[in-house]
């Protein structure tokens, strides 16, 4: 089964398409709830900023994930 | 008739090349897995041990006592020490180097094995080609050197404790 979801640019997935803007949504909402989470439990900006960038990096190894198997096909040359 | 006489003779001079069966035969050597997705991904996969290596490098060896790298230092500690989510170091640190060394590796290398001579069954040939990709081959390495410190951490870990 083909999944056109993602196309690469580089090291970066951009979306192909709705469900892939659905994912990157929901990837980003996600990434903005957990800084607003950490930042309500945190004591300083670098101890925000240090829990914030393991979680963005996590989520970004997922979406990316996701998007390596549903990227789509580039036409042979 | 002169033209056509010259076009016989040059045709009778023609030297054909000579094509020796047992010549061995040019292949596509085709790749398992295309190496600039397996780039794209391996440099997800070991962002984030790579990160955490290089704070701890600033924290011990550089003797850079701030807050950011003594605080992600605290971060995977405590995360080695969470009930619940105790797996999550071994595995940024453990399965996404060894699926990025994989993943890497199987899209510059090529292997086959197969007779070199039809008429002696016994002669066989493998060969093994490693393409040069220079973004595979780094992030191979990173991986290594991840995997290395990982696993002498772990063990100098296991023999204090036993000691």
């Amino acid at each position: 089964m083909k999944l056109n979801w993602f196309t690469r640019k580089g090291i970066i997935y951009l979306p192909a398409s709705l469900i892939g803007w659905v994912i990157m949504a929901l990837a980003a909402a996600y990434a903005v709830y957990t800084f607003i989470d950490i930042d309500s439990r945190s004591h300083s900006v670098s101890d925000t900023l240090i829990n914030f960038m393991f979680n963005f990096l996590l989520i970004g190894l997922v979406y990316t994930i996701i998007a390596y198997f549903t990227e789509a096909k580039k036409p042979a040359d | 008739m002169e033209n056509k006489d010259e076009f016989l003779k040059k045709m009778e001079n023609l030297q054909v090349p000579a094509a020796s069966p047992h010549h061995h035969p040019k292949m596509v050597k085709m790749a398992i897995l295309n190496a600039e997705r397996s780039a794209a991904l391996g440099v997800w996969l070991i962002i984030v041990p790579c990160y955490f290596l290089f704070c701890v490098c600033m924290y011990y060896y550089f003797h850079l006592k701030m807050g950011w790298f003594g605080s992600m230092l605290m971060l995977i500690t405590g995360l080695d020490k969470t009930p619940g989510i105790d797996f999550i170091a071994p595995v940024i640190f453990f399965v996404l180097p060894v699926v990025c060394i994989i993943i890497n590796l199987l899209a510059i290398t090529h292997a086959s094995y197969q007779k070199i001579d039809p008429e002696k069954s016994k002669v066989r040939e493998f060969s093994f080609t490693l393409k040069i990709k220079p973004w595979n081959i780094l992030l191979i390495l990173l991986s290594l050197a991840v995997l290395f410190v990982f696993l002498s951490f772990a063990l100098t870990e296991s023999i204090s404790i036993k000691n």
